[in-house]
């Protein structure tokens, strides 16, 4: 329905339809069929932090993925108690993170902070577990792209950490690990 | 405290009927009688009135005579009216009293049954036995002396009015008594088989019930309804057969009382008139000899009724003492001194228990605990650890050999002495309904006094110590206080609030949108934008404000109510549109204002409307109500125009102004802390609460009060706000107040309100705060996470250790190391003892066990 030809004040759909249009601009939900896009833009969640706020902790339990609406995102972890900088996500990009927590139960094994404003749309475990019970069909068609998304990330970090490594740790065979 | 003790010498399950009726409210009885035998009186002079005022003053034509005997006539049947509603209340009153004592004192023997009784006996038979049953006893009881006494004085008072009368037309109108007599018993013998079958299968059919009330998850689960109909409608079909027979022979019983009681006039008419026309019977005396004749036929059928119920109740009340026909194996009270609470030194001696079939799941154990000493039960499962700390808890009781607390035996001992030294915790305990509070106390209240209680920083402390501090502060913030409630710490809930919009501000806007009366709130309801406080009454409670004629009179004005019922037509149009094929799943409209439920009335409005402007009232106060209930940035499936943001603070300015008449704008300075009592114009209307930075909303949690305003991120509150809160508190030295008030949570029935965790916590503080010498932990702490366990364990090695005999039963070996000594069971013996590193040492058992684990 068209609420706007009936009162022009009253703007109906215009905050679910911009979320669905921004969801299918990701991978995971591009393809999808018109009906699970329209439930996960009904179900989604918009999330604000502010700049230096923490978004999740690496040690705590997963249970959403976040897309970028705006804003800057950066992803770290500590290792021997120092922080190490892993990836900058952007909003300006088509960018997102904890896609893995869609699929399983674990505690998140990096940090992610606000580093500008941020604004960001989450999608619970259980909202994608619901919708996929009614979608059985989409199940194996996102779960394949949530797998890709992952895979591509692990290359992007990948080469970030080789980028960064320093000379005196290159290896080139594994007995010169010693 | 109350210690009950044994009363009466006869068992309870022994005594008759009767004796409860001979030996209770004896004065009460016996008044009861004399009232029966002054209103005797007044029933049968009405008769020698009726015969006075026909033979005499119609027959003499004496007009006085005929007032003065109607008003002494008026006057007995008033009087023996009054009396026989006095007789009645009083017979009712004292059967009452009779049966809360004969329910009191059957209760208290039931509980003391030991739980062998239980292991064979379903809860539907006991419960119906102490409800329904007793119930119709009660009603016998009362009269149970007094309407025998009643029906036959009056029987005789009658019949000797009538011999006075007549004696052969006495004679004859009873001469057909005889053979009621024989008949009546015979059809109520064949009436109590019957009933004492009913009895039974009733009790049949409430084990069902309860059975599959108890079970109802594993129904659900199964989708096993058909079946469990199967088991229940067997019983309704015999329960049904059963009914039919026995108002065969109820009604065959009133039938032959109907006729009995027909004939007697019919032979009075014949004989009587007879006599009357041949000069040997006066009309007078015919009149008075046939009311006469009504009269004694009802105490006569009354001693019938009488029997009936009798025979009712004394089936009733012998098939329930048969099902309690046990003693309680241990006395309640020591004889002749006070309950003990033993040190702990415990001795076992060739200790056997045996179920039925002769199964031994315990044999020939004998170890010697010494007090204070802490031991571990480890072993296989079905090995009997937990029998072995039952039996040492005196909650079974050993086949064979012997248990000795400090040179006691346990058979000896009462169940007060071992309520005095042993604390229990089971590994499914139960929770009783009630507060929070009332379950702490639930073991000390049974053995101490009141001045013996715990103080709140004892109850406090052990909270504390068992970790469920947060769950009670939890509670506690979750509580809605009253006025009387909140007084006491209202200014200091206010200067929390203070500290969280002023120095937390920062940290708590990210998760709050707080009241601010000079802005839109996108967390708050459109209700909460435009009425902004709440009213003490429940007037401007969404679902009542559409029918709020000055609201709705003003949202007309500002040109609002369309507006609104536009946009509850899009929420509804929306929802419908989207979740059409959802509305079996209450996941789907947690962020929508619509509610699962409402989803069916919702479609079809939308069905029967053309537009978003119905005519109907009650159409638009559905519309209306949406539209109340829509939060714009938690309810994503519409956006609300920012144009309209502004009719709604146009809205609410107008509504402080006219419909509560409340000068908000003190409110509107954050961090104002002035109360509303002190400022112009506020508080007028003191049925209604803005929301005001100095204001306590006594219809919202405590934690609504604190934060004032909408949570705008559960998760973000949760993971790191609460704390910085609780810190707060704690500062504010206000933790242990909103603790307290956590104390209050109901639980539910059986707990339900509380999760596995909170529960095992409870019971654990429990058991601690009771502070008995011994305690015995059966899998105590089985269902808490690791670190409860941890702070459960540190407690046991730090507070407990030289201060209590522990004797824990425990799965996780790894938690054995603590304690002084560890016995491993297998099949009911106990094949190795001794210290974690003895054991580990030895390489048997136990070694394997630990590897097992690891």
């Amino acid at each position: 329905m068209n609420l706007s030809t009936q009162n022009p004040d009253l703007c109906s759909k215009c905050q679910l339809t911009d979320v669905q249009e921004f969801l299918t601009r990701f991978p995971i939900f591009s393809g999808a069929p018109a009906g699970v896009v329209n439930l996960f833009g009904y179900l989604s969640k918009k999330e604000e932090y502010k700049k230096g706020q923490s978004i999740l902790e690496e040690g705590k339990n997963c249970d959403r993925l976040f897309l970028i609406l705006s804003g800057k995102v950066a992803i770290f972890q500590y290792y021997n108690e120092r922080r190490f900088h892993l990836q900058l996500l952007s909003g300006d990009g088509i960018n997102y993170f904890g896609e893995l927590a869609l699929l399983a139960e674990f505690k998140w094994f990096f940090s992610a902070e606000a580093w500008t404003d941020v604004e960001l749309i989450s999608i619970s475990r259980e909202a994608f577990s619901k919708v996929m019970e009614r979608y059985p069909e989409s199940y194996q068609s996102m779960v394949r792209k949530i797998i890709n998304v992952r895979i591509h990330r692990f290359v992007d970090q990948s080469s970030y950490l080789l980028d960064h490594i320093s000379p005196e740790a290159w290896r080139e065979y594994p007995e010169e690990e010693e | 405290m109350n210690k009950p003790g044994a009363d009466s010498k006869v068992r309870i399950t022994e005594r008759s009927l009767f004796y409860w009726i001979l030996r209770r409210h004896r004065p009460m009885q016996l008044f009861l009688l004399l009232v029966i035998v002054i209103s005797l009186f007044f029933r049968v002079f009405p008769l020698e009135m009726q015969k006075r005022i026909i033979n005499e003053a119609i027959y003499l034509k004496e007009t006085e005579l005929l007032f003065l005997y109607c008003g002494l006539y008026l006057g007995a049947v008033t009087i023996a009216g009054l009396l026989k509603y006095a007789i009645n209340v009083m017979q009712l009153f004292t059967g009452q009293k009779i049966l809360v004592e004969m329910r009191t004192e059957l209760y208290q023997h039931v509980l003391q049954l030991p739980l062998q009784f239980y292991r064979k006996m379903q809860p539907g038979t006991v419960i119906s036995a102490m409800t329904s049953e007793l119930n119709a006893i009660g009603f016998f009881l009362g009269g149970a002396i007094a309407i025998p006494v009643t029906s036959v004085l009056t029987f005789s008072v009658f019949l000797g009015f009538m011999f006075n009368l007549n004696p052969l037309l006495a004679m004859l109108s009873i001469g057909i008594y005889p053979v009621e007599l024989v008949l009546i018993p015979y059809l109520q013998k064949k009436y109590n088989t019957l009933n004492k079958r009913r009895v039974k299968t009733t009790r049949a059919m409430a084990n069902v019930v309860n059975e599959s009330i108890s079970g109802i998850h594993e129904i659900h689960g199964n989708v096993s309804y058909g079946l469990e109909e199967q088991k229940l409608s067997s019983f309704i079909d015999q329960l049904h057969a059963l009914m039919k027979k026995l108002f065969i022979v109820k009604y065959g019983i009133k039938f032959a009382n109907n006729l009995f009681q027909s004939l007697g006039p019919f032979i009075l008419f014949l004989v009587g008139g007879y006599m009357a026309i041949n000069g040997q019977f006066t009309l007078g005396a015919l009149v008075a000899f046939l009311s006469a004749y009504e009269k004694v036929y009802d105490p006569w059928k009354e001693l019938i009724e009488y029997y009936q119920s009798y025979q009712d109740a004394k089936i009733r009340y012998s098939q329930i003492m048969k099902i309690f026909d046990l003693d309680p194996p241990h006395l309640l009270l020591p004889a002749g001194r006070e309950p003990l609470a033993l040190p702990g030194n415990i001795q076992l001696s060739n200790v056997t228990f045996t179920v039925g079939n002769g199964i031994k799941l315990l044999e020939n154990i004998n170890v010697d605990i010494k007090a204070n000493e802490q031991i571990a039960l480890v072993g296989f499962s079905g090995s009997g650890k937990s029998t072995l700390a039952l039996l040492i808890a005196q909650l079974y009781d050993t086949s064979r050999g012997n248990i000795e607390i400090d040179d006691y035996d346990i058979e000896d001992l009462s169940k007060f002495d071992m309520g005095k030294s042993v604390a229990m915790i089971a590994q499914h305990p139960f929770i009783f309904s009630g507060t929070i509070y009332a379950n702490l106390l639930y073991g000390i209240k049974a053995i101490a006094e009141d001045d013996e209680l715990p103080d709140r920083e004892q109850i406090l402390s052990v909270i504390r110590d068992v970790g469920l501090q947060d769950d009670v502060v939890r509670f506690g913030l979750q509580a809605v206080l009253t006025a009387e409630e909140c007084k006491p710490f209202r200014n200091k809930f206010l200067r929390m609030r203070q500290i969280i919009l002023t120095s937390l501000r920062d940290d708590f806007a990210n998760a709050i949108e707080f009241y601010d009366a000079t802005k839109y709130l996108y967390y708050s309801s459109i209700r909460d934008n435009i009425v902004f406080g709440d009213s003490l009454s429940g007037e401007f409670l969404v679902e009542r404000l559409a029918d709020h004629a000055q609201f709705m009179e003003l949202l007309r004005e500002i040109k609002l109510e369309n507006t609104l019922l536009t946009l509850g037509f899009a929420l509804a149009t929306q929802t419908v549109n989207l979740l059409a094929d959802f509305q079996d799943d209450e996941f789907f409209f947690r962020d929508n204002p619509m509610e699962v439920d409402e989803f069916t009335i919702y479609s079809e409005l939308l069905e029967r409307l053309k537009g978003p402007q119905p005519e109907d009232v009650e159409d638009r106060r559905l519309l209306l109500t949406l539209a109340f209930r829509f939060i714009p940035n938690k309810h994503p499936i519409v956006s609300l125009p920012s144009a309209l943001e502004q009719q709604i603070l146009k809205a609410r300015h107008l509504f402080q102004e006219i419909i509560v008449n409340i000068d908000m704008d003190h409110c509107k300075v954050t961090g104002s802390c002035k109360p509303c009592d002190k400022i112009p114009k506020c508080g007028e209307s003191s049925a209604f609460i803005p929301f005001c930075p100095s204001e306590y909303m006594y219809t919202r949690t405590l934690l609504d009060n604190i934060l004032f305003g909408a949570v705008k991120s559960e998760k973000l509150l949760d993971d790191h706000l609460r704390t910085l809160a609780q810190q707060a508190f704690q500062d504010e030295k206000l933790l242990d107040e909103v603790m307290a008030i956590g104390l209050k949570f109901e639980v539910g029935s059986k707990g339900d309100l509380l999760s596995g965790g909170q529960k095992q916590k409870l019971a654990i503080a429990r058991a601690f705060l009771k502070d008995a010498p011994i305690l015995i932990m059966d899998e105590a702490t089985a269902s808490l996470d690791n670190s409860s366990q941890a702070r459960i364990q540190g407690l046991l090695e730090n507070e407990f250790k030289g201060r209590k005999t522990v004797i824990s039963v425990i799965h996780r070996l790894d938690l054995t190391p603590a304690y002084d000594r560890i016995l491993v069971l297998k099949a009911g013996r106990i094949i190795e003892q001794g210290t974690y590193d003895e054991l580990m040492e030895r390489k048997g058992a136990f070694y394997e066990l630990v590897h097992a684990e690891s």
